[in-house]
Formats: C-alpha cells, structure tokens, sequence
C-alpha cells in the first residue's frame, strides 16, 4: 500500500489561496466533504471498467495480508507458552516462519502488482478527462480558471487512484483486523479485552475533541495564508513599481507583518493536529500497562497462560492502532472522492453537440454567408447579439468595428461555432451552420485570433499546426505569403527552431505573422483575422496589413480592426453597437451617411477640432 | 538539502531541545517492554502480586514521563518548524526585493512565487518531520536492538546480522528510490506543462481541429508520469516487504534460540519480540520519510537557487553627492539583455536638457522601453554610459537616483489598498490637496469621485476591479505625486480614449513644465509637440530632433508618419477603445 502521495504540483501561480494537499502530516486539516459518496463511487467502478483487470485480486491479497496480522501473536504466544513449559516449539515456530514467508509474497505481489494497476487506472482517468474535456465547448473553458482545472488533470485524478485505492484497501485491512483480533480476544480472554477496550474508547474521544479545535484553527491558517500569499504575488509581479518607487523596505515590513501572523497561527494549528499521536501514543502506552498489571496479577493467580499475556501485548498494539488511523484515512478518502466528484463534474458537461445523423459534409464551401434574425447570448438573459441580419456573398471582405464590448468577437464565436446562436440561424452556402459535420466546417475557416497560441515545438511545426502531411514547401510558401519567411530565416534553426514559452522570444509582430502563416496554409475560403493587429506597431501593421490583403484575395474574410485606417478597403463595412449593427455600406458610403462611423473615424484620424 | 541544515543550525537549541524531548518520548515507550519482562519474570514467576503492582506503577511513571516528553517535543518541533520557514520566507523575500531585474527575468517572477508559497511549506514539512519520525525512526531501532542484546546478549549475533540485512535493504532502497522519485516529480512538472499549454490555446486547438494532436501530446505526458510512477513505486514493493519480512525472521529466530534457554527468562524474551515489532514498525515508515525527502531536497534546490542568485547590478559602495536637476544623457550606449544575442540597443547617443520633453517612437521591439529602463537603473548599460545631470547613474545611491524619476509603466500597476494608499506610493506625505490635484491632472478624479466611498475605495489584489483606463490614470496620479525631476511615460495612454488622452497630455505639459519627460508612444500625433523625438528602430536611433526636422531628413520616421497619418490630413490616429 506504500503508493506514492506525490500531490504537489507545481501549479500555477495564479492560485495562492488553493488549500495545501492533506497528506499525512496534516492530521485534521479540513476536509472537502463529498456530496454523493455512494453515486459517485458507483461512478468511479464503472468509469474503471475493463482497466482494473486483478484489482479484486489486489483487494484479496490485502485481506489475506491482514490474516498474518491477526494470527502472529496467537502463535507466537502459543510458542511462548511452550518455551515456559519447556516444551520444543519446532513445529510452531515452522508455522510463524510459514506464515511471515507468506506475509512477504503477499505483500510484494499486492505491492508490485498494484503499482501497474493503479497507475494505469490513473492514466485511464486522465486520458477519458482529458479527451471529454477536449469536446467540451468553449463556453466551458471560457467560465473556468486555467489552474483550477488543470489541478483536476493532475491533483484529483491522482487522489482517485493513490488515495482512493489506498485508503479503501487499508480500511479493508484494518476492518478486517479490527473484527478478526477483536474476536480472537473475546475468544481467548473477555477480561483483556474489555481492558484494550477502554483504551480504544480514550483514543476516540481524543481524536474528536482534538480535530474539533484544528478545524476551525486550519481555517484560519488558510485565511491567512491567502493573505501572504497574494502580497507577495503582488508585489513581486509588480517588482518594477516597487523598485520605481523605492518602497523595497516597505514591502519588506509588510510582508514581515503578514509572515509573523502566518508563523503565530500556523504554529498554534500545528501543536494542536501534532498532539494527536503522541497521546494516542500515550494512551496505548497505558493501556499496554494495565494490560500488563492485569494480566500479569490473573497469570500470578493461575486463571491465563503467560503465552496469553505475550498475545494480549501484541494485539492491544495492532488492536489500538487502526482506530487512530481510520478517522485520518477516511477523511483523505473523502477528499479523495470530492476530488473524483470534481472529475465527473467534467465528464457530465454537455460535450459540443454532435453531427446530426444527416449531416452535410462540406466538400468545396463556397463561403456565402447569410445571418438571418440571429440573437445571442452568453448568459441566456443577456443578449450580446439582438436580430441581426446580413447577407454576405462568397469572396466579400467584411470588416466588423466598434466599441469594446458591442459585439464584435462573438460574431466570429458563432461562425466557427464555438458558441451556437440562441435565436434565428447562420447559413453557410444555404444551409444552416448546424447541419454541417463540425470537422468540415472549421475546417472551412483560417483563423487568426488575437491571442498568439504558439506552442513550444519547432515553427514549422507550429505554422502547421492542425495538420498532418505537409510539405516544406508548403510551410515556406505560407510563410512567405505572410511575410514571415525572413524572419524565420533569421532564426537559429531556421523553420526547424524549437520555440520556447510560447514563443516568447519572438516580437509580438512576429509572433502574428507565424499565426498568420498558420492561417494561410489551411487554405481555406473563410478567413477571420480577429484584431491580429491590435498590439502590434503601425510598421508592423503594414506588413501584416500586406500580408491580409494577398491572403484575402478570393476569398470571404472577417476583419475585427482597432484602427479604422485597416479597414478602410472593405468591401462592406459593418458597425456595431449594443450587439445591433447600427450601420453597414463602404468606407465612402458611411463617411457619406455621415453618422457614427464618420464620426470615430474622424475623431480616430485626428479630424475633429 | 544543505540549506535545510543551515537553517536548522540557527535554532539549534530549539531543535535540539525537540530531539532531546522525542528521546524521552522514545524511550518511554521503548522502556515498557523491559518492565513487562520484569512482571512476568519476577511477578507472575513467583506469584508476587505487589512486585506486580510495583513494576506496573514505574511502568505508569515512565508513560507518564513519555507523555511529558511528548508534549514538550510537539511544542518545540512545531515552533520550530515554523520559525524556520518563516525565517526562510523572510529571507526569499528580502533577497527578492534586492535583485535586479536581470535576475528576475531569468527566474520568472511565476516561479520566484511559488518557491516562496509552496517550496517553504514542504520544507517546513520536512524539517517538522525530521523532529517527529525521522529522529525517531532510528532511536527506535538502535534502542530496540540495544535493549534486546542488553536483556539477553545470547541474541547479539542474530540482531547484528538482522540489522546489517535491514540496514542494507534500507540503503538499497534509499539508492534506487530516490533518483526515480526525482524523475516521477520531472514527468509531473512536464504533464502540468503540457496542460497549462492545452487549457491556455485552447480556442486556437479548437479552430484549427487540432484535437488529436493535442491528445497524443497529452497522452505522451500522462503516459511517461504512469511509467515513472510505476517504476518509482516498484522499488518500494520490492524492498518493504523484504524488510518487514527480515525483521518477522528475527522474531522466529529468537524464539527458536529461546527454545534451549531457561524458562526463567520467559518475560525478557516476549519483550523481544515486543521489540521487534516496534523495529518493524518503525521500518515501515522509511518509504514515507523517503518521499518526503526527495520532495524537500527539490523544493530546497529550487529555494538555494534564489538565494545563491547574485544580483546583476553593484551598488556604488561611496556613491556621488547628487541632487537631480533633470538632465539625461546617453553616451555610446549598447544594451544586451541576458541570454539575448542581439542588443536591444545600439550605440545610442543624445542628451535631454532638464525640462526638455523628449518623445520617443519606433515600432514594437525597436528598443524603446529597453531605453527608458536604464534611466532608473532596471538595467544597466552594457557599453556606454547613461548619466544624470553629469554623473554616471552607477555612481549615484539608487534610492537617491529613483527618488529623482517617476516611472509610469505601459500595464499599469496597481497594489492592494485603498485608491489613496496607492497614490500615496509616489509620496507618503502628500496632502489631501496634493492627491486632488494629480488626480484632476490625471482626469482620474472624475472616475474617483463616483465611487461611493471616492478616495478610500479599496481596491482588489492587482486593482482587479478597475478597468484598464482607470488603472492607467491612477498611474499617472501616483506618478505626479511624486513631484519627480524626470517623469518616464511609457506608452501609457493606450487605454484611454481620445479626448481623454487629449486632456492628460495637456495637463501634462501645463503642469510639468519644469519636469524631464519621456514620453514612449506608438503614435506620432502624440509626440509630435515634443521639444525633441528619438526615433528607434531595431535598438538604433535613427533620428534625434523636432517633428519638422524628422521630417525632412529621418526616413523611418517619414514612413510611421505615412503609415499612421498617410494621405490625410494632418492629425493623429489615436485607437478609440475603451
């Protein structure tokens, strides 16, 4: 059962208040309860199905290793009595050599064995999360933070298998200890046992007056822990004010302020948890002495063997000290399977919906788009998108433009349908969107997002990220339609240099031109290009600029542009405002209008006096 | 690992106060036994109920001493423990604040926070640990041992040899575990990795169908944890049942020695055995105490690293007598960040007299935040020399130098604290007035004054619940209320929308008249009334002069000209979002 308990992850930063992992040394720390215990392990046993081939066969030799527990001292007293009596013990002695040998294949095949099965359950788990977690829609990911879930891919999934196996295994043994040493005792002398009684009766009312005062001591440690925490995520993310300001010695104090405070608390809470042990310890210590005294006066009086008194010591030990361990396992159990909880809690999410049974394959797009009464809404009671209308015919270059929060993003959230629309429909070639196979029609667009998702694999890798088969050529080419060749060449390695932290290393103009390389090689008839040039500099924009407008020839494309100065050549421009679009036509057709557009576009181009 | 000790060697009294405590705690118990012997020897042998009684009650006294021992062990080891990693923490933090930004950057801030948060607290297990079992661990064995060859020095042949197996096994343990521990941590570092990387590209994933492959990555990662997983428990498969089962063979061996001895001896040889399985129990925690050894020393390596960090900047041991009047001035400067083969600035010459405005433009990556840094000394020069009013800013007191200069950043920083706390950064002291007054300059007054508690509106970790116009406007606050000679604006009007830039930069120029100011923009329409621009381009100043003479002889400065303000009109081209 020595399986590892390797729970710290180097997590993310972002997360200072995440309660520590309750390992062992944490006796009473406070537990996450779960909410449906049985559900949720019937869950676990048909999520395991297929992968725990001999886990029943595990679970039998941890009970058969439990037997050796219960019969040594029964022997061993035995041997001790005919040592008293001067009697030979062979063959006794050959039965507990017996029985220690196979104690010891026991353990090791339990041991080695469940390594295996355990881990490979763990990879099943993870693997099945991870893919449900791949289908889910964005919405799910959009809602979540980043840590909390990637704590679910690692800390839980580990938890169900180290702790969860664990501890079910080790509360099988010691149920089964208890029970099988408790009626052996009865069976050999009613006396002593009521005697190791007390003392198990002393330990658990222990137990609970203690974990009483460390729960809500924990508590506070947590809260306060939090508390250091964030000040020095703050202030060393901000480092650079902080040495600006010259406020070093005043963090410091600070920080010290908050430390001395997490020192006093944690120091209490430790104390309190650490008493439990010892004076369990304490407690079995005595009962081990009234044992001894009692027995020992009834072994003076003829009425026990002192073969019994040799077996009585030995159980009031084993007997005692499951108790003690049980509260602390079945509290790691319970976190354990609020952990597995938490897991299924991603397995239940509605997956992005499937293909209709007739769906459209989508051979040759077209890319003629038309969104007839379309509404939409993150949240169902606030809509983002109210009764939009627009027909836009293959090979028209649209540009979306507006304030902050008007809308723009989501338009392309529901052309690649990354969210579906509550109301009306979007139809692509003459047919709604949903009526496609969702393969063919992502792969009906290239797009290029405003967050530069470079991956830390070599660039050509990344520019053909998506795809298998891909020529070198093709990459080349791609690039050069982006403008990305020269730099790349620059590289290094060229196309063959591994990118690191996300491609970190590069400009942020840089890093646009690979994902706009990356869109060029899907050569698809669609292309959204998402405010790719919103934090890039204006000779960079350009570039980029001149990179669009290579890669948009023939083809129906989304432009989401900050500066209005990018868009000024599109085909049909379109202004949104309180998710309506408020005014649509050409560049020339809107300045005319002389409404909303001319206005920022005048403000932005400095014409306003 | 060393660094542990060290740490353990300032509170060595403490430390040593906890182990002496543990020994009596240990002993007590180890001593039972041999009492017990004495019971059954002398009492239940002769039938001596008060020599029974009489052993019982020491043994009562040593349980109770054993219980003082504990107490007193669980006092001194748990504030011991925390003591030192609060020590510990302190020192992290104070080393941190001392380091330049060079070093910073090398070991992310991510990773400085949580060697700080998560590093210290598995040391401080350990260390807590070490008080608790890993003392104990081996007082229990030797002790045992030594009781059991104390009492009946027939067995001494058999304990040495059964201690040599164990120790052996231990060590054999200890030898293969540890390093495939330390891989398990590795594979658990690279699937976080490759989760961070997939939850964080996720829209990117999606759009470009790119599940499978993401998958594979994924499964290649969890795959490689299982089989290090697997390995690493193994090796405690095979070696802890081999020493549960070296000890159980001790037990049958003393019985069947035993069997030819004198019955007399019956008490001291169930002792034994009774001693045994406090060995074996004791031995059963050597896996435990591995784990959490190979934790400690990662976490420790990872908490050294910082520690042993020199800061790339010297501090002038005599520094300059210096009262900042405003003038910079850059001399053959080149700038190479660390690890970068490429300077991120090339022999940049030029002075800005005190009072002067000097604008600096050029596109992403050309160097111009690389620049400003090294006013304030974030950075140093690698060649050349920047200087202030004449002396060499390596020559000046740092806290002098930065007590002369207002830094407003690009990301507006924003700490914890009310909405004054945080002005008050740029000086303790200001008055109400003085508050008012920058914030008015700022525009951020208006925004203020909405919220119900104004001033006094505490503001969430990071200023969380401001937008980020808002934040950059208490930026500038702060930074006027600084009442600075040099003022360094870096690019910190983009979240602002036009009219408002208009107004901050007009209060600006109205009110720091007498101030240096540098002033970073992405936007020509915004430096164009600067007394002087520097014109970057890939770490090289192309130009260096007002609008009207950039324009007639600087060509990168033409072309961003024509790219922002093209066949328009004159004018500017500021972004309108929000």
């Amino acid at each position: 059962m020595a399986m590892s308990h390797l729970s710290q992850t180097n997590g993310p930063a972002g997360s200072p208040g995440a309660p520590a992992p309750s390992g062992p040394m944490r006796r009473g720390a406070p537990v996450v309860k779960p909410k449906d215990m049985k559900g949720t392990l019937r869950r676990l046993w048909e999520l395991t199905k297929g992968h725990r081939k001999g886990l029943t066969w595990m679970l039998l030799l941890s009970a058969l290793a439990s037997v050796s527990a219960m019969l040594s001292p029964l022997i061993i007293g035995n041997a001790v009595n005919a040592i008293d009596a001067g009697n030979p013990a062979v063959w006794i002695l050959l039965l507990l050599l017996a029985l220690y040998l196979t104690d010891w294949l026991v353990r090791f095949l339990q041991q080695f064995f469940m390594a295996s099965i355990g881990q490979h359950i763990i990879l099943h788990i993870r693997k099945t999360l991870f893919s449900s977690m791949e289908k889910l829609p964005l919405a799910f990911f959009d809602k979540r933070q980043h840590g909390e879930l990637m704590s679910r891919l690692t800390n839980d999934v580990d938890n169900i298998s180290t702790t969860i196996s664990d501890s079910l295994s080790q509360l099988m043994i010691y149920g089964f200890t208890i029970l099988g040493v408790f009626f052996i005792m009865l069976y050999e002398n009613v006396i002593l046992t009521g005697v190791a009684l007390i003392s198990v009766f002393l330990v658990l009312i222990l137990t609970k007056t203690i974990t009483r005062h460390t729960r809500t001591l924990f508590k506070e440690q947590q809260k306060i822990l939090g508390q250091l925490n964030g000040q020095v995520e703050e202030s060393i993310s901000g480092l650079s004010m902080v040495k600006a300001y010259c406020r070093e010695s005043m963090m410091i104090e600070e920080f010290e302020e908050n430390n001395e405070n997490f020192r006093a608390v944690a120091t209490r809470a430790l104390i309190w948890s650490g008493y439990l042990m010892p004076i369990t310890n304490v407690i079995n210590n005595l009962g081990y002495v009234a044992i001894a005294v009692v027995s020992g006066v009834m072994a003076a009086q003829g009425m026990i063997s002192v073969g019994l008194i040799s077996s009585f010591l030995l159980y009031s030990k084993q007997f005692t000290r499951p108790f003690v361990d049980i509260a602390n396992i079945y509290n790691n159990f319970q976190t354990a399977v609020a952990g597995a909880e938490r897991i299924f809690e991603v397995l239940d999410e509605q997956p992005e919906p499937a293909d209709k049974p007739d769906a459209l394959p989508l051979p040759h797009p077209r890319g003629h788009i038309r969104f007839s009464h379309v509404s939409f809404g993150y949240e169902p009671d606030q809509l983002v998108l109210k009764d939009i209308n627009l027909e836009i015919p293959a090979g028209t270059k649209v540009a979306i433009v507006g304030h902050t929060g008007s809308g723009k993003t989501t338009f392309i959230n529901l052309l690649t349908r990354f969210y579906d629309v509550t109301d009306g429909s979007i139809e692509l070639d003459g047919h709604d969107l949903r009526d496609y196979k969702m393969a063919d029609l992502r792969n009906a667009f290239g797009v290029v997002l405003q967050d530069t998702a470079l991956f830390d694999i070599p660039i050509r890798d990344n520019i053909s990220y998506g795809k298998t088969n891909v020529s070198m050529d093709a990459i080349v080419k791609a690039a050069m339609t982006a403008d990305a060749d020269s730099f790349i060449q620059r590289q290094p390695n060229g196309y063959q240099t591994v990118l690191t932290k996300g491609g970190s290393t590069l400009s942020q103009g840089e890093r646009q031109l690979l994902t706009i390389a990356r869109a060029v090689l899907t050569d698809a008839p669609i292309l959204i290009l998402d405010e790719a040039t919103s934090s890039v500099d204006t000779m960079t924009e350009q570039k980029i600029r001149r990179a669009m407008l290579s890669i948009t020839k023939g083809r129906t494309s989304f432009i989401i542009a900050h500066r209005l100065s990018t868009i000024r050549d599109s085909d049909l421009i379109v202004l949104m405002e309180n998710g309506a679009i408020k005014e649509r036509g050409t560049h020339d057709e809107l300045m005319r209008q002389n409404g909303t557009y001319a206005q920022m576009y005048r403000t932005q181009m400095g014409m306003e006096s | 690992m060393k660094l542990i000790f060290s740490y353990v060697r300032r509170h060595l009294a403490m430390f040593l106060t906890a182990v002496f405590f543990l020994s009596i705690e240990t002993f007590a118990e180890l001593l039972q036994p041999a009492f017990m012997a004495r019971i059954v020897d002398d009492g239940v042998a002769n039938k001596s109920i008060s020599q029974i009684l009489f052993y019982g009650a020491i043994m009562l006294g040593i349980a109770s001493l054993g219980a003082v021992g504990a107490v007193m062990r669980n006092l001194y080891a748990s504030r011991t423990s925390q003591l030192i990693s609060k020590e510990l923490r302190g020192d992290l933090y104070r080393k941190v604040q001392t380091l330049s930004f060079e070093n910073i950057d090398r070991l992310s801030p991510a990773s400085i926070i949580t060697r700080i948060t998560n590093d210290v607290t598995q040391i401080q297990n350990f260390v807590n640990g070490i008080m608790r079992i890993m003392m104990k661990v081996p007082i229990i064995c030797v002790g045992s041992v030594a009781l059991i060859i104390i009492q009946t020095p027939k067995q001494f042949p058999i304990m040495a040899a059964i201690l040599i197996i164990a120790a052996i096994l231990i060590l054999g343990n200890m030898k293969l575990g540890y390093p495939r521990f330390g891989i398990l941590q590795k594979q658990l570092d690279r699937l976080n990795d490759v989760s961070r990387e997939f939850l964080s590209s996720i829209r990117v994933v999606k759009a470009f169908r790119a599940e499978t492959e993401e998958e594979k990555k994924f499964t290649a990662a969890a795959s490689a944890f299982a089989s290090a997983g697997i390995s690493a428990t193994r090796v405690l498969a095979v070696f802890s049942p081999l020493i549960n089962l070296t000890v159980n063979l001790g037990i049958v061996l003393l019985l069947w020695i035993s069997q030819a001895q004198d019955a007399s001896q019956i008490g001291r040889l169930m002792a034994s055995v009774n001693y045994m399985t406090q060995v074996l129990f004791a031995l059963g925690m050597v896996s435990n105490i591995l784990n959490n050894a190979v934790r400690a020393a990662a976490s420790s390596s990872r908490v050294q690293e910082i520690l042993d960090e020199e800061p790339a900047q010297k501090f002038p041991a005599r520094p300059v007598a210096f009262e900042a009047r405003g003038e910079i001035s850059f001399q053959d400067v080149t700038f190479t960040y660390f690890g970068s083969a490429r300077p991120a600035l090339e022999h940049i010459t030029f002075t800005a007299r005190a009072g002067e405005t000097i604008g600096i433009i050029g596109p992403t990556g050309s160097g111009k935040t690389s620049l400003v840094n090294l006013v304030p000394r974030f950075y140093d020069a690698t060649k050349g020399c920047v200087c202030m009013d004449g002396h060499d800013v390596t020559q000046i007191d740092p806290n002098v130098l930065r007590q002369s200069i207002a830094v407003v950043p690009q990301k507006a920083l924003l700490f914890s604290g009310t909405i004054a706390d945080n002005l008050r950064w740029g000086n303790p002291n200001a008055a109400e007035e003085e508050i008012l007054e920058a914030s008015r300059i700022a525009c951020a007054d208006s925004f203020i004054s909405q919220f119900p508690e104004g001033y006094h509106t505490n503001l969430g970790q990071g200023g969380v619940n401001l937008s980020g116009g808002q934040k950059q406007r208490l930026s500038i606050a702060r930074a006027l209320l600084r009442r600075p000679n040099i003022l360094i604006l870096d690019d910190c009007t983009s979240a602002l929308d036009a009219s408002t830039e208009a107004s901050v930069l007009r209060g600006l120029r109205e009110h720091a008249s007498h101030i240096t100011v540098l002033l970073i923009s992405q936007r020509i329409s915004t430096v164009m009334r600067a007394d002087h621009i520097l014109c970057l381009e890939n770490g090289n100043l192309k130009g260096f002069g007002s609008h009207e003479e950039l324009m007639r002889s600087c060509a990168p400065y033409q072309a961003i000209y024509a790219s922002q303000i093209g066949g328009d009109i004159h004018g500017n081209e500021p972004s309108f979002s929000n």
